[in-house]
């Protein structure tokens, strides 16, 4: 069932001439950890709008014109979701799972999870971006920054890596 | 000449359409790769399978030479992309602490997207952690204002900063890519298992890497600043003409290129 994966150095390039594309179109490369900090900052604006006003970092986001979901991000980011499904759908790779070590609990892999996403959504707006949107944007169009962000989370996967390995080995 | 959006080839609405259209495509590939599955993504920080790093390499180096050659041919003005702002500090430790919640939840924030698509439960746990974290990090805002804005050094290429022409880091970055390759295909055949690591003729790979470093060879012979800068001089009203007489093409050629400029304070990720 599980068709193989694509070559990486393929992919890679397929991947450098979309982010190229973005930039020729808008300007501007590829991100979506953005989207999540404005669907939090969506749900602030739901449940507490006066506590996101004035100052708030999410206030950025908020404006009276336009719904803080109404991004070009969360859009990249909604296309993202279609293109995955589309692309695990023809080689039949949508199956419902906890991805896991076979040493590994379902319950425990996925307080885990949660853990590893609440630190990259920080660190994500800690320095203003992610994976892609530092580093796979920001490196090739040479920013300082990004370098550094780039080894900075091989740095940090690495150092840690063997406090992890049942979860995955 | 692009960005065709910072030219006002078209207006907002449009560009979500875009965004749209690049997100699938860019879900599309990281699927294709593999990049659903947390085991295959975190494969790399035990050595056993480095598709993480060739993928972001490749595109890495294909889209800075893309938007090189770009440049030295006129047809992208690489003053009007959106070059991310260096917060050295800031960027340090929130590289670290990704990479400590990459290796911990398996995923990194698009990859969690394309684990949940494919009906990972534990890419909807990470999302749900992201959104979480950033709520977190917006109500510890106050606190962490200093150190937000600490080491700020604008707008800097590694070419401002290590005072040598773009071209040049070009050619480094390919060498280094190239040579990254080859250390981590031999540790792969060290450390992965052979049976499911990607195959690939010897002879293509070889002849990919001999053209990237003539492209890169070519670029820092070239050097794209200069030829950039003799352009700017030479016709800063010219480039702007440009793209005002292809407006018509545009749906609102009638608004005030001015306009388009506004969203700029979000424009990292």
């Amino acid at each position: 069932m599980n068709v193989r994966y694509a070559n990486p150095y393929v992919i890679g390039v397929l991947l450098g001439f979309i982010l190229l594309f973005s930039f020729y179109t808008m300007g501007r490369g590829v991100g979506s950890s953005e989207t999540f900090s404005r669907i939090a900052a969506a749900g602030v604006d739901l449940t507490a709008p006066q506590h996101a006003e004035e100052g708030h970092y999410f206030s950025k986001y908020l404006s009276k014109k336009r719904s803080p979901l109404m991004a070009w991000l969360v859009f990249l980011t909604l296309g993202a979701g279609l293109g995955g499904l589309f692309s695990a759908f023809i080689s039949h790779r949508i199956k419902g799972e906890v991805v896991r070590g076979p040493l590994m609990g379902v319950s425990s892999r996925l307080w885990l999870a949660l853990l590893g996403g609440i630190l990259s959504g920080f660190a994500a707006r800690l320095a203003r971006g992610c994976t892609s949107g530092q580093a796979l944007t920001g490196a090739s169009e040479l920013a300082f920054g990004s370098w550094v962000f780039m080894f900075s989370i091989f740095a940090g996967a690495y150092a840690t890596a063997y406090f992890f390995r049942k979860e995955w080995l | 000449m692009g960005p065709l959006y910072k030219f006002g080839w078209f207006d907002f609405a449009y560009s979500l359409q875009i965004a749209g259209l690049i997100g699938f495509f860019f879900g599309f590939v990281l699927e294709r790769a593999g990049f659903g599955d947390a085991r295959k993504l975190t494969a790399i920080f035990y050595l056993r399978d480095f598709a993480v790093l060739k993928v972001m390499f490749t595109a890495i180096v294909v889209c800075m030479i893309g938007l090189l050659y770009f440049s030295v041919f006129g047809w992208i003005d690489l003053s009007r992309v959106y070059i991310l702002p260096t917060y050295i500090w800031p960027q340090t430790v929130g590289g670290l602490v990704m990479g400590v919640g990459f290796v911990m939840g398996g995923y990194c924030p698009t990859t969690s997207v394309v684990a949940t698509v494919s009906a990972k439960l534990d890419g909807l746990v990470f999302i749900g952690g992201m959104i979480l974290g950033s709520f977190i990090f917006a109500e510890l805002f106050p606190l962490l204002k200093g150190f937000y804005e600490a080491g700020s050094m604008g707008a800097v290429r590694l070419s401002d900063v290590l005072k040598i022409n773009a071209g040049l880091i070009a050619l480094f970055v390919c060498l280094m890519a190239v040579g990254a390759y080859w250390v981590v295909e031999k540790v792969e055949q060290r450390f992965g298992d052979r049976g499911t690591l990607p195959g690939g003729s010897r002879r293509i790979k070889g002849a990919a890497a001999a053209l990237l470093i003539v492209l890169g060879l070519i670029l820092a012979i070239v050097n794209p600043d200069r030829i950039a800068a003799k352009r700017a001089t030479a016709s800063p009203v010219e480039a702007v003409k440009k793209g005002e007489a292809t407006e018509p093409i545009a749906p609102k050629a009638e608004k005030p290129a001015s306009i388009h400029f506004k969203i700029v304070e979000d424009e990292g990720c």
